[in-house]
């Protein structure tokens, strides 16, 4: 499948790489390998390996086995952050690291300040001239003292760019660098990424955005399932069989499709001009009693967002809501009360208790039911415990159990019991099975399946493609935070939501 | 103008008109005697809250420095007492008890990830224990009062040139010194980028356990060399020196403007800080308003403080976000169009 | 009927008996009825005080205006009842509200204006103990009557002194609402992870507001006590008793950074310090050791909770 490269050609070659994260398989004999002065792209479905790939590649973890040869020496085993820095290997992290408080000039020279050859003292007027150089170079619209506090986030990933080009870089490595970007700010980036090619700067550029790995990329590489899928040239690049390799299947699979047929019946949540500045904008639609309407979208496009100000976690600046047929303003108590739950997006962060028992964690939204006057009743708590344990399948079934040891599967059963001993009328689902494995996955699709089959209507979220596919009567599409496609009554693929996602209509096929 | 500089206007506008309202009451106030005196106190507190800023910037708190004065107090004092030793090896031994506290704290706060606050006091009471233990005691057993009859050490607490007192001139060459440290020198951008946001700090490669450590011990230092010129001055130390001071020396770093949350603040701050604070204490003193007064100023100044501290950063924080989003919308417009 | 592990409870007082017998052994004099009921003070004080510093401690935050509060309510109460001739029991009472509304001074600041709570109690112990000084005018009042007020402490009731029924029924209904209401579920909830308390329904700063206000509630209590018990009030009374509450909470499990936390072992944690106190005493090591001694125990505490030098089996909750 992947063509030999030329060897002097190459700044990054890896051969046939091996992860695995406790038994489970995370990268499998994928071969990689980025041109010098080249933009290449590495795309992949959530949990295909991007991130672990580009994490070995700069040293924040290690490999099992293959090999690495970058610029032309052979990367050891014990392969460090420091050694992929000095080697020229310059991460833009999603999460900046940029010290507030500190001026631009400060920020790129951290660690590496020019210092006054007698006194050791920084030289700051030699450390602002410097970065001056840098800046004006590639034309930022930035200045030395300008504070990384007072600066937009678009200027503060320019900061990052000359930090790690003050370092020599040799190759940029970006993680989803347009996610909290404008248009412009993007066009901007385009033209530095430009630019640094033109210097003879590799960048490796990961992204879920069709269009812009369209518009950038001189080759791609598509993982799936910690597979090497393909390496595309320029003139094999296209949004749509990217995404066609992306979800693609094996041979002997057959593909993820699902009839669509939406329920009608009673309304029981009508959305109408939901706005959140920055967030959302402008949506409506309609929840059937029953009903599981998806949502998809790409990272960023405002799903969680939605469900967070549905549910009352967030508030939001217009429209308006209707439960069960009355004017709706939500607040997380009136939700519960109301019969509605939540399961977050992050479940480690916001789903559990984790040095808290099962017990106490499927009690916590039941305090109304559990102590009615204030004072706990145990028997009931220890029965909704016990049911909760018992109808989720949660193991070990020990109640006293911590939550925070129980496996990821068995943490987010809790974070469903704990909605399944309510009386239920409607349930807000983020990402129900990230790093969850198979069994508990499916244990899950049965119970989103079974709420719905009771009448219980399902909002779901969620990036897993065949997951959305298989559980929805009804698919929206959101796209930067607005309202883009919906799918109903048709066969859904999860390459259909995926084209939707990213900003292709049906219909246009190229 | 920042912020910052702002702050410090008021701050010295403050002092200004405070002077002016103490003067008219008791015009004591405005004498050199007192002024010196006044200068004096400050730097006493001001030495320690110098070593405690550095702490603070990296979002860490000590609460052993009383402990680490009393320490180094009975320390002097025994070796003066008892031995002969040069003066300037016992201020060096001196300040290597407050350096061993620091490494001490620093060591359970970052290997072992204990909270900062519950270790440090329990550092305090360690040292204000073994304070009372090594003090010097008469035959049955009571402390006993030392007088310091050694000139050479006694020569830290006098007064100098145009009667500004040494214990003065010490802070403020600590002050300027620790300041440049702070502002000019790699490891002062470590300590505040360690306070600021210590993973980005880590990603960059620094060091934040040893920069931490570094801190607690400098505090420790500082604490020391300040129990040094007290007992010098007062030519004599009880096991209790220092212990209870604590909330002066918060109360000048939080007046100079460095916050709990770390990676803010600097040395001057803290020198205006201090100064301050000896201002209002001998200003309560000369217009003979009850001492009593005194902890409720204190404690009402750093709360007062505190909360401004924090009103003003969200008033920031909410317009920045307005600017943000109109410049969002603009934008969003335009690309729309 | 919730089926509970072993509990904290039970491993602590499994560690007390051994630890009374080598006492009794260095010192023959610790297991008599008047040793005991000398180290009963202590242990009673730091009990209620225990009682009510446990739920900010839970929450993540921490109360050390304690003592001033103490001190502070100790000068009121005995400004109601012999400078303002109020009857005894109305004044303890008035008193111990006025110890909660400091509570909840401290609470509102720290939830609501989101100040760091050992900031904001350290402040005010600091300017509680300033309007301590004024209120009492700097001096140590006696206080020799009302006789009741002085039979709260020093009476005995079946033998054993009033405070322990005060401490032990304080403990015990401050472990029953941590254990057995709907709040002591959320205060356990907001220190284990505040934000998944809130997407389940808790209100985070509700929560601490009420845990301040409590503190400062059981604060007062203790301050009474402490009255009753030495007659003589003064500003600096109780001062520094915020480290042996610490301490106390500390042995007893009560988690750093919370979300976990037991009265019941934090008076068991209390009685191991005044025994290690107490012991040191009859085995004439000199005063000055004793904070050195109840420091390195706290180090040592927090190390061993926090899961060093011995490994823990913390599967199961204590819940």
């Amino acid at each position: 499948m992947t063509k030999v490269e030329n060897g002097a050609d190459l700044l990054l070659e890896c051969r046939s790489i091996t992860k695995s994260y406790s038994g489970h398989v995370v990268l499998d004999a994928v071969d990689f390998s980025v041109r010098r002065g080249e933009v290449h792209a590495l795309v992949g479905e959530n949990g295909a390996g991007k991130s672990t790939l580009i994490k070995i590649v700069t040293g924040a973890t290690g490999r099992d086995s293959g090999e690495m040869v970058y610029d032309g020496t052979v990367v050891p085993m014990e392969h460090l952050r420091r050694d992929a820095e000095a080697l020229g290997i310059a991460v833009i992290y999603q999460e900046l690291s940029l010290i507030p408080g500190m001026t631009v000039a400060q920020n790129i020279f951290l660690g590496k300040e020019p210092l006054r050859p007698l006194t050791r003292l920084i030289d700051v007027r030699k450390m602002n001239d410097q970065a001056r150089e840098l800046i004006d170079r590639y034309n930022f619209p930035l200045k030395p003292t300008d504070l990384i506090d007072n600066i937009s986030i678009a200027q503060r990933q320019l900061v990052e760019i000359l930090k790690a080009l003050s370092g020599k870089a040799s190759i940029m490595i970006m993680d989803e660098p347009t996610s909290s970007l404008t248009k412009t700010e993007v066009e901007m980036l385009f033209k530095i990424i430009a630019l640094l090619k033109s210097e003879g700067i590799s960048v490796l550029y990961i992204s879920h955005r069709m269009e812009e790995v369209y518009a950038l990329s001189d080759r791609v590489t598509v993982l799936r399932d910690g597979k090497l899928v393909k390496v595309l040239d320029k003139e094999e690049i296209s949004p749509e069989e990217i995404i066609r390799l992306m979800i693609g299947h094996k041979l002997e699979e057959k593909a993820v499709q699902h009839e669509l047929t939406p329920k009608g019946g009673k309304v029981v949540l009508e959305v109408r001009g939901l706005t959140s500045v920055g967030k959302f904008e402008d949506l409506s639609f309609d929840l059937h009693e029953g009903e599981v309407l998806g949502i998809g979208g790409l990272v960023g496009s405002g799903r969680t967002e939605l469900v967070r100000a549905l549910y009352g976690a967030d508030s939001f600046d217009a429209g308006t809501i209707r439960y069960l047929g009355k004017e709706w303003v939500p607040s997380v108590r009136k939700s519960i009360e109301g019969g509605i739950g939540f399961i977050p997006e992050e479940r480690r962060l916001q789903g559990i208790l984790a040095t808290q028992s099962i017990t106490r964690n499927i009690g916590i939204p039941n305090l109304d039911l559990i102590a009615p006057r204030g004072i706990v009743s145990v028997k009931e708590e220890d029965r909704r415990a016990a049911r909760g344990i018992e109808l989720l399948n949660v193991k070990p079934p020990r109640p006293e159990q911590l939550v925070g040891n129980l496996s990821g599967g068995n943490q987010q059963k809790v974070v469903l019991a704990k909605w399944l001993v309510r009386d239920l009328k409607l349930i807000f689902i983020d990402e129900p099975t990230v790093g969850i494995d198979i069994g508990a996955k499916e244990e899950i699709y049965d119970h989103i399946r079974a709420l719905s089959a009771r009448g219980v209507s399902v909002l779901l979220v969620s990036s897993d493609l065949p997951e959305l596919t298989r559980l929805s009567d009804r698919v929206i599409v959101l796209r930067q935070g607005r309202f883009f496609q919906e799918f109903r009554e048709c066969v859904l693929t999860g390459e259909k939501i995926l084209r939707a996602a990213s900003g292709i209509r049906e219909g246009d096929d190229e | 103008m920042s912020h910052h500089a702002v702050r410090r206007l008021i701050l010295v506008g403050l002092m200004l008109a405070l002077s002016a309202l103490i003067t008219v009451i008791n015009p004591v106030f405005l004498s050199s005697g007192n002024l010196l005196k006044l200068l004096q106190e400050a730097a006493q507190t001001g030495i320690v809250a110098v070593g405690f800023t550095f702490v603070m910037i990296t979002a860490g708190i000590d609460m052993s420095i009383g402990g680490v004065v009393a320490v180094t107090s009975m320390v002097c004092i025994n070796f003066l007492h008892y031995t002969k030793v040069p003066i300037p090896v016992l201020v060096f031994l001196s300040l290597f008890v407050g350096a061993l506290t620091g490494l001490v704290n620093g060591f359970f706060i970052t290997k072992y990830k204990l909270p900062e606050f519950i270790v440090t006091l329990a550092t305090r009471s360690i040292l204000a224990g073994l304070a009372l233990v090594i003090a010097v005691k008469d035959s049955l057993g009571f402390v006993q009062n030392v007088y310091i009859q050694n000139d050479s050490y006694l020569w830290f607490g006098t007064s100098g040139l145009f009667g500004i007192y040494r214990t003065t001139v010490a802070f403020l060459i600590l002050g300027v010194g620790a300041q440049i440290f702070l502002k000019h020198t790699r490891t002062g951008t470590n300590i505040y980028a360690t306070g600021a946001n210590p993973t980005a700090a880590r990603l960059t490669g620094i060091d934040t356990d040893r920069t931490t450590i570094g801190v607690y011990m400098f505090s420790g230092i500082c604490a020391s060399l300040a129990a040094v010129f007290i007992s010098s001055r007062m030519m004599t130390a009880m096991p209790e020196l220092g212990l209870g001071s604590e909330m002066d020396v918060i109360a000048s770093v939080v007046i100079g403007g460095t916050a709990f949350s770390g990676g803010v603040g600097d040395v001057w701050g803290t020198m205006l800080g201090s100064l301050f604070l000896a201002l209002i204490k001998n200003g309560i003193l000369k217009t003979g308003i009850s001492p009593w007064i005194q902890p409720i100023a204190i404690g009402g100044i750093i709360v007062v403080t505190v909360i401004v501290d924090v009103w003003q950063k969200k008033l920031r924080e909410h317009l920045e976000a307005r600017a943000k989003l109109k410049r969002l919308s603009a934008e969003r417009g335009r690309d729309a169009a | 009927m919730n089926k509970k592990p072993i509990a904290t409870e039970l491993r602590l007082a499994v560690v007390l008996v051994p630890l009374m017998a080598v006492l009794s052994v260095l010192s023959p004099r610790f297991l008599t009825l008047d040793n005991l009921t000398n180290v009963v003070w202590s242990v009673c004080l730091i009990g209620i005080l225990s009682s009510g510093a446990i739920y900010p401690r839970i929450t993540g935050g921490i109360d050390l205006s304690l003592g001033s509060t103490a001190a502070l309510s100790g000068i009121v109460v005995d400004l109601f009842m012999n400078r303002m001739g109020i009857p005894w029991i109305p004044s303890i009472l008035m008193t111990v509200v006025i110890g909660a509304l400091v509570g909840l001074f401290n609470g509102f600041i720290v939830a609501k204006i989101k100040i760091p709570a050992f900031v904001v109690t350290m402040a005010a112990k600091t300017y509680l103990y300033g309007i301590a000084l004024v209120v009492s005018q700097g001096a140590m009042l006696a206080i020799l009557e009302p006789r009741p007020f002085i039979l709260i402490s020093t009476g005995r009731f079946l033998g054993l002194p009033n405070p322990i029924y005060i401490m032990v029924a304080l403990a015990v209904t401050s472990q029953f609402v941590l254990r057995r209401t709907a709040f002591g579920r959320q205060v356990m909830a907001v220190g284990s992870n505040e934000v998944a308390a809130r997407l389940s329904g808790v209100d985070p700063d509700r929560v601490r507001l009420i845990s301040y206000t409590i503190s400062g509630g059981t604060s007062a209590v203790g301050g009474v006590i402490l009255a009753s018990l030495t007659q003589q009030v003064f500003a600096a009374a109780a001062s520094g008793i915020e480290l042996d509450v610490m301490t106390a909470l500390v042995i007893g499990g009560t988690s750093a950074v919370g979300g976990r936390g037991s009265v019941l072992g934090a008076l068991i944690g209390a009685i191991m310090v005044a025994f290690i106190i107490n012991g040191l005493n009859l085995m004439n090591i000199p005063a000055p050791f004793h904070p050195i001694v109840t420091g390195s125990v706290i180090i040592l505490a927090l190390l061993l909770n926090e899961g060093y030098l011995v490994p823990k089996r913390r599967t199961l909750s204590r819940a």
